[in-house]
């Protein structure tokens, strides 16, 4: 494609998808929560802590942590359809 | 206010470097075409962290922008394939806090032809196809896969490697074998070999005429407490300038003997390590050589898998330098690929 100024847009092969966002409940009362450890140090603490923070101020019933490979890969496949599966609510979290 | 013309609408796009770009016109990007059989509708692979298609065309595209010459196309495709490959990891260099950039080495005759220089300046300003060839790569990396920073790329300081980071090896120069050779490959191909690396690290020694006060030197640059090696499980290049090549040869040390001693004196011990905050038995425990954390005398090396430690020739005479490339993560390995020219 080119323009009025006779030059091809290089983004022009850029496929732009936008996704909707999960719908975000409305609280958190008895529902599952899935965080995925990204392995950096501390991470295990830190969402131990906010997990055990969530079921005591927000009345959470279920926390499920999974860790990853590694922080510079990204989650396998199998990990995020699980996760979708076994959860209501997912946060990607980082660790220290 | 300068009215918008195409130089300025490059440079208002978030995925500019910041220079001016040569604008891409369709008879451009047909002149770069000529240069290759391919066909400019085919597909390479996908551009992370966006995982836009990547084709032929849109490589012309970016070889124009980038202002390389037709000739430089097949090195621009050999250099994108290696990038994209699966062992390369370049999602996770795209959006890490290091300043590390995929370093291109190119071995055989054709770097000689399209005049990529390897000797005195290599890693500077000068040289139409260091820069314009790492730097198609660079607004690749920006415009195809996203990586902008502060948006998908987040390294803290980034660096002057990112605007371009391609040399040759000095093989003319090189008392040793090139570096495609030590990988197997012959001397008639033309291979390009990327690898997630640091800039280059000085290490200077005007005065040795023998090699171990020399490698003393390199080893220790190569196992600063800082850097991302020590703490890891990653590559490392060494690269030596040919007088200080000469000093390791002359005196009957082949490459694979250097790589040897490097390996040996290229290191801390744990003692060392533990007074660091970067300290952790989990880490430690994640490295592929067995090591006890809590064993003050364990040795660390700084290359802890010998196939990670790359050792080349660049640079001028005179040199009294070598330098040091640190590498980027245990994720990324490095990646040959044959230049088709």
């Amino acid at each position: 494609m080119e323009d009025k100024n006779n030059f091809i847009d290089p983004t022009a092969s850029t496929s732009s998808q936008k996704i909707k966002f999960a719908e975000r409940p409305e609280d958190l009362s008895g529902k599952i929560i899935g965080m995925i450890d990204n392995t950096k140090e501390q991470a295990d603490v830190i969402l131990e802590a906010l997990g055990t923070q969530l079921r005591e101020r927000f009345d959470v019933a279920k926390v499920i942590i999974k860790r990853k490979d590694h922080y510079s890969k990204p989650a396998p496949d199998k990990m995020i359809e699980d996760m979708s599966r076994e959860v209501d609510v997912a946060i990607a979290a980082l660790g220290g | 206010m300068c009215p918008l013309d195409e130089f300025e609408f490059f440079f208002e796009k978030e995925w500019s470097d910041g220079l001016p770009i040569i604008p891409p016109t369709e008879e451009k990007i047909n002149i770069m075409l000529s240069s290759i059989k391919d066909s400019p509708d085919e597909i390479i692979g996908e551009f992370p962290p966006a995982f836009s298609n990547v084709s032929i065309y849109s490589i012309a595209v970016h070889g124009v922008m980038a202002g390389c010459k037709p000739e430089y196309m097949s090195l621009l495709l050999a250099s994108v394939r290696a990038i994209l490959k699966e062992r390369f990891n370049l999602n996770g260099l795209q959006a890490t806090l290091s300043p590390a950039a995929p370093f291109f080495l190119v071995n055989g005759p054709y770097g000689k032809e399209i005049k990529l220089n390897g000797g005195l300046g290599c890693f500077g300003p000068g040289f139409r196809a260091n820069a314009t060839i790492g730097r198609a790569i660079r607004l690749m990396m920006t415009n195809l896969g996203s990586g902008i920073p502060g948006i998908s790329t987040m390294s803290t300081f980034s660096s002057s490697s990112r605007y371009t980071f391609c040399i040759s090896e000095n093989e003319k120069e090189s008392p040793w074998e090139p570096l495609s050779i030590t990988l197997g490959f012959s001397e008639e191909e033309n291979i390009v070999t990327a690898i997630a690396a640091e800039g280059p690290i000085t290490v200077w020694d005007d005065m040795s005429n023998e090699p171990i006060p020399l490698l003393r030197s390199i080893a220790d640059t190569m196992s600063h407490l800082g850097s991302m090696n020590i703490c890891g499980d990653t590559d490392q290049i060494i690269v030596f300038s040919p007088q200080q090549a000469k000093i390791c040869s002359d005196a009957g040390l082949s490459k694979e003997k250097v790589k040897e001693i490097l390996l040996e004196k290229a290191g801390r011990p744990m003692s060392e390590i533990r007074n660091t905050g970067r300290y952790t038995a989990s880490r430690i425990k994640s490295w592929s050589i067995d090591a006890d954390p809590e064993d003050d005398d364990f040795f660390v090396p700084s290359v802890k898998n010998p196939d990670r430690l790359f050792i080349i020739v660049a640079g001028g005479i005179p040199g009294p330098m070598s330098a040091v490339m640190n590498g980027w993560n245990g994720t990324s390995r490095a990646v040959s690929e044959k230049i088709y020219s």
